[in-house]
């Protein structure tokens, strides 16, 4: 069932057993997951069915160091938050990038089994070997390869707000209040039980939702910002006893056009490392780092694709610079960072290899572009903190210093010699690594964020490494726990969307026992 | 394999005059089959300006490798080949020992970035003896 919140009366109640703050990819999949005749679920969501631009400028909010997409402009504020623009790709975690979780991939494996159902995935399948087609085949690596070939399956992608509306509208014991904000978090004297929320409407509504126990959905930053300005009780914020709430934010660098290489058009090998149907599924085949050489040249998670750049001009804008276009229409400055763009790779086709190619291979080389993205090691001052603004609700606004490790270049530098080896090695072609220095061309420059809000109440079974318990519950506080990926304490280099609905349904089945 | 050997044949179009390197640093000028080689190779690739501005490049960063002697005799290590035996490869037989070399420098990891590309060692040293 949906109701409106601000037609509610002012000064609301509502009891349930479990509230949940948030209808994006983790609130709905807890909503529908703990639907039962038995249990009374309240839902709420800050915006309506669709976008709503008054609604959205409650995300807004501060941003230092690295740059970074405008917080109201990075996240969707509406049923299915930021499902709404999300791009579908997904891949379950491996034992690796589990490796500083509570818990390894055999616990996680049964709730992605469920999970790839609710994000419309096909097969059950990462093998890249299972995707290859005579078309579209992995690199073959041979033993002792210091690379490796994954691959993500793409969701349709599901829209958690269209795809589950139906099923919410029709939920048992599900209530969704739209256009209801969790403006204020209350607890006991000592912090230990969370006694009710109060929830704010932009039309002025007010009123207070009581459960049992408590789950925050809402999103990677604003989790942390509710904790923060939940400060009645504990002055810096709730959960917050070892100043963790908001630390290790990270999110996905994506580097863009990193490098060119030349090689064979109609290479399947090239192919398949772009976005490709394989048995009417989308999947994209990338490079990452073997288990042993990331530990030993301790090299963060990384994963590289492959673009063509033949397309012509304007397609190879698109492919090289599509995240730098969208921040780019976002901040007006579309056609000086074109102007920019333009004769660059132009130049490009001019290079003296490039030449050289053209001269002996009497045709044009295929002409592809690398498209770079990793997880780096949580950073304590890459975080979430308040500012004293305050939004239309009267609460405090955020501000994110998102900061890359000092060895972030370096690490993408030999990712791509790693890569430029094998092509070598296996007779596909040469690259060649962007750099102001070498070719002119600064890669970094279109530095851009996967809008990935991970880490910034991580889990880790010590309450003084993080603000979660490995059942995603608060330390300390009995009955408020957090869902999404807020609560991943390592980043893999992967879309956070499979695992947030496999953690979801993971506390929901931990919610259901502990409530029974 | 078929990209691999085109690429090294580009790489060894930049010493179309290897042969005569090796002569003045071995002091085999005279060798026919030397001159035998050279001629083919200059007819694989007549003019290679790009390969030599690589070469300028990889030159300038290893400074001990600017004699044309040393860089020879590095490749002729490298190929498992003396000047003798160079001359008497065929081109097809040189290519092939060529195409095996550049692909064990790329397995083992020994590559050096000359402009931004990342190059086998024995095909940048190739570009290195172009002036």
């Amino acid at each position: 069932m949906f109701v409106d919140a601000r037609t509610l009366p002012q000064r609301f109640v509502i009891d349930a057993d479990v509230c949940i703050i948030g209808a994006g990819a983790a609130g709905i999949t807890l909503a529908r997951d703990l639907s039962s005749g038995n249990r009374k679920i309240a839902l709420f969501e800050s915006g309506n069915f669709d976008f709503d631009a008054d609604t959205q400028k409650l995300y807004a909010g501060e941003v230092v160091q690295q740059a970074y997409i405008p917080l109201d402009r990075d996240r969707l504020r509406y049923l299915g938050g930021s499902t709404n623009h999300w791009q579908g790709s997904c891949r379950p975690f491996d034992a690796l990038d589990l490796a500083d979780w509570p818990f390894g991939p055999e616990v996680l494996e049964p709730y992605y089994s469920r999970a790839r159902d609710v994000c419309q995935l096909g097969p059950d399948s990462f093998d890249p070997a299972d995707w290859s087609t005579a078309e579209a085949r992995p690199l073959e690596l041979g033993q002792g390869s210091r690379l490796k070939s994954g691959v993500f399956q793409y969701s349709p992608p599901t829209r958690f707000g269209t795809v589950y509306r139906n099923d919410l509208a029709t939920a048992a014991g599900v209530t969704v209040y739209l256009n209801a904000n969790l403006v204020q978090i209350d607890s006991n004297e000592s912090a230990s039980v969370v006694t009710g929320v109060e929830i704010a409407c932009l039309n002025g509504k007010r009123g207070r939702a009581r459960a049992k126990n408590y789950i925050l959905a809402a999103g990677g930053i604003e989790n942390a910002r509710l904790l923060l300005n939940a400060d009645r009780v504990q002055k810096a914020g709730l959960g917050n006893a070892f100043d963790l709430v908001g630390r290790n934010f990270m999110d996905h660098p994506f580097v863009p056009a990193v490098a060119t290489i030349f090689a064979d058009d109609a290479s399947p090998e090239m192919r398949f490392y772009d976005q490709h149907v394989v048995r009417s599924r989308i999947v994209e085949g990338y490079f990452c780092a073997s288990d042993e050489v990331r530990r030993r040249e301790k090299l963060p998670p990384f994963a590289i694709g492959i673009r063509s750049a033949n397309a012509g001009i304007d397609a190879g804008v698109g492919n090289i610079k599509l995240p730098a276009v969208l921040r780019n229409l976002l901040s007006d400055s579309l056609d000086r960072k074109v102007a920019y763009y333009l004769p660059r790779i132009l130049d490009r086709l001019e290079t003296p290899v490039t030449w050289l190619y053209n001269k002996m291979w009497r045709k044009p080389p295929g002409r592809f572009v690398t498209v770079y993205s990793c997880g780096p090691d949580p950073d304590p001052q890459s975080r979430v903190t308040l500012i004293d603004d305050v939004d239309a609700l009267g609460m405090r606004m955020c501000r994110l210093a998102w900061r890359l490790p000092a060895d972030f270049e370096q690490s993408m530098h030999r990712a791509h010699e790693l890569l430029a080896q094998e092509l070598g090695r296996s007779g596909i072609g040469r690259l060649r690594i962007e750099s102001s220095s070498a070719t002119g061309y600064d890669p970094m420059q279109n530095l851009g964020n996967g809008s990935h809000h991970m880490g910034t109440t991580r889990m880790h079974n010590d309450p003084h490494r993080g603000v979660v318990d490995a059942d995603c519950r608060i330390h300390g506080i009995s009955n408020l726990f957090i869902a999404g990926s807020a609560v991943f304490p390592s980043y893999a280099c992967d879309d956070p969307t499979l695992t947030i609905v496999a953690l979801a349904l993971r506390l929901s089945d931990h919610l259901k026992s502990s409530i029974s | 394999m078929r990209q691999t050997r085109r690429f090294v044949l580009v790489s060894i179009g930049c010493v179309s005059g290897l042969p005569l390197m090796l002569a003045a640093g071995f002091g085999f000028c005279t060798d026919t089959r030397v001159d035998g080689t050279a001629a083919k190779l200059r007819a694989l690739v007549a003019d290679a300006p790009a390969a030599c501005a690589l070469g300028r490049s990889y030159r300038a960063r290893f400074p001990e490798e600017e004699k044309q002697a040393v860089l020879t005799g590095l490749l002729c290590s490298s190929l498992g080949l003396g000047v003798r035996g160079i001359a008497a490869q065929d081109t097809d037989a040189l290519l092939s020992r060529l195409d095996s070399r550049v692909r064990e420098d790329f397995s083992c990891g020994d590559t050096v970035q000359v402009n931004g590309w990342v190059l086998a060692r024995t095909e940048a040293r190739l570009c290195a003896l172009c002036k």
